[in-house]
């Protein structure tokens, strides 16, 4: 199926990507080939439309859960290391004016 | 294949070399070798100098694990406390993690001696390592041809001698094609047999990390180092394997039940089938059962494979927006202008594919379609692989249809690029481990990889069988030359 532009241009915002015109472009014709190569999927034997209904799709079983008790937390000053963290915080620049 | 690090081990328990002096062997080796091959991306001497420091005080008390002072190298995207881990990617420059990895937390109590960060596609995405933001790792084998991919720079560093081992990811294939396209072992051990916990994610319920190295044996002795259930991964798995895996290693076949599909061999480069079947041909010889199975879901395998990995990235690559970590554009306006910006400048193209195609199959409206028919039919594949290993004991099937392509070569589209992965990536989708041994060269030199897959937590039987190939088969891969020479 191909991607019109529209629909491109909400999976980018969904995705939180901009793309100039001419990107936007080309990355909507490489989608094509990417999403026609997904849709061969379409082709399998197995997997109709009450399969879809009944299955669960968790392929991986998550049986180990730990208790639910407090544990120690990084140390703050550990955790701004990556960034400006001057103040204590995650500082961005001032937007709100 | 030389057993690396059980020879290292012996010298340093009988004090014929301290940690401090392989230590410096190893950095000399990086600094002249790493500029002709481009397989570390950030290097930590002086941390390995302190690190071989501690290990030599271990090694004299008499403490010492099988990898003590013993020099490694850790994928880019495998974390470490305080050292630069990018995942070589624009968007996580300069990031620093502030905790280990449980991998690297078991492996450096151990005493290990980590030189350095290995080169990789960005974020674990692609096949041939040309998608990192420091240039591709290039195949020591032949300079003008790729490493493989995802974990192509420690592949690179395990042939090229200048780590001892290292550790790489594979969520599609990423350890053991590379292993393969170097002449060097791969393990993807069993989803869930190693913990994930500071592993930066790409497809969670495919990432699985473990060992390259120069033979089998070495592979089991770091896969015994690292496997373990971890309170930090509630995906990892309490699994009794009934002792150390490398010493279960005996090399006795006779009556090993094989499976071969011949799916697995629709497209392959004929030397390289042949090379795998004189392999499957020597087992036989030497008292192994060889069973012909069959496999049509395999050509399910790649769209499933795609649509969930793609649908998991897009999910686990949405926390990149520059306010806690990385990358941070300079000019924006507001905050969504800066998560705009910071995005669109810090992802790489095939990142970016992924995280639209991942959005795309997510959607309302083509999730059904895509994402939920993608899981059911990964657990038709899950099955069908189950059905034969109630039959056999093991699978054998080459690593890729072909060896490692010319640099800027490897397919003319991301589609193409994504078939390529064909004989890897059911692995991934069953959670089933996977072991790559180099099984001869082709005619221009460049090793062969062959597979062996066992059923989930059965690593000590494709070990097993991988130490038996190693053991009988003649010279399968020429030794690489340069480096730190044992």
């Amino acid at each position: 199926m191909a991607l019109s532009k529209e629909d491109f241009d909400k999976l980018a915002v969904l995705s939180r990507l901009r793309f100039s015109p001419e990107e936007a472009e080309e990355f909507r014709n490489e989608m094509d080939d990417i999403i026609a190569f997904a849709d061969t999927i379409n082709n399998a034997v197995s997997g109709g439309t009450d399969d879809i209904k009944n299955t669960s799709v968790n392929a991986v079983a998550y049986t180990a859960l730990r208790e639910d008790a407090v544990r120690e937390s990084l140390p703050n000053e550990k955790i701004l290391s990556n960034v400006d963290g001057s103040r204590g915080f995650f500082n961005v620049k001032r937007c709100v004016k | 294949m030389r057993e690396v690090l059980t020879v290292l081990s012996d010298m340093l328990r009988k004090g014929e070399i301290t940690s401090q002096e392989l230590t410096e062997k190893y950095i000399s080796a990086v600094e002249e070798v790493n500029p002709q091959i481009n397989a570390y991306v950030h290097t930590t001497f002086d941390f390995a100098r302190e690190g071989a420091k501690k290990a030599d005080e271990m090694l004299k008390a008499g403490n010492a694990g099988a990898l003590c002072g013993i020099p490694m190298a850790l994928k880019d995207n495998i974390c470490s406390d305080g050292h630069l881990t990018t995942c070589c990617s624009k968007i996580l420059r300069g990031f620093r993690p502030y905790y280990d990895s449980t991998v690297w937390s078991k492996l450096k109590s151990e005493g290990a001696v980590m030189l350095g960060k290995a080169n990789m596609d960005e974020f674990a995405m692609g096949s041939t390592s040309e998608s990192s933001c420091y240039g591709a790792p290039l195949n020591p084998r032949n300079t003008s041809h790729v490493t493989g991919g995802s974990s192509g720079g420690g592949a690179a560093a395990v042939c090229a001698n200048i780590a001892a081992y290292s550790l790489g990811s594979d969520t599609g294939g990423s350890i053991r094609q590379p292993a393969s396209y170097c002449g060097v072992v791969g393990l993807k051990p069993t989803y869930g047999a190693v913990s994930r916990y500071g592993l930066i994610a790409y497809g969670s319920s495919l990432d699985q990390i473990g060992p390259i190295t120069n033979s089998v044996k070495d592979a089991a002795l770091v896969f015994d180092a690292i496997r373990g259930v971890d309170e930090n991964d509630d995906t990892s798995v309490d699994y009794n394997y009934g002792g150390p895996s490398a010493n279960a290693l005996t090399g006795d076949i006779k009556g090993l039940k094989i499976g071969v599909a011949e799916e697995y061999f629709d497209g392959i480069n004929p030397e390289i089938k042949d090379a795998v079947m004189d392999a499957v041909k020597l087992y036989e010889k030497n008292g192994a059962e060889i069973i012909n199975v069959r496999l049509p879901i395999l050509k399910e395998a790649m769209p499933v494979y795609y649509i969930i990995a793609c649908a998991e990235a897009s999910s686990n690559l949405g926390r990149y927006d520059g306010i806690r970590y990385g990358y941070r554009a300079d000019n924006y306006e507001d905050i969504d202008d800066m998560i705009y910006c910071t995005r669109s400048e810090g992802f790489g193209r095939e990142v970016k594919h992924r995280i639209i195609l991942g959005t795309y199959v997510l959607s309302s409206g083509y999730y059904d379609a895509y994402y939920k028919k993608a899981c059911i039919l990964r657990n038709n594949i899950i099955k069908r692989f189950d059905d034969i290993f109630n039959t056999c004991d093991v699978l054998i099937a080459p690593n890729a249809p072909t060896t490692a392509p010319k640099l800027g070569h490897h397919g003319a589209s991301a589609v193409e690029m994504y078939l390529s992965d064909i004989c890897t990536v059911p692995v991934n989708i069953t959670g089933i481990p996977g072991i790559s041994v180099p099984c001869g060269t082709d005619k221009a030199g460049l090793p062969i990889g062959m597979q062996i897959l066992g059923k989930r937590f059965g690593e000590n039987t494709i070990l097993n069988a991988a130490y038996f190939y190693e053991k009988t088969a003649v010279s399968p891969v020429k030794e690489y030359e340069g480096g730190v020479r044992i």
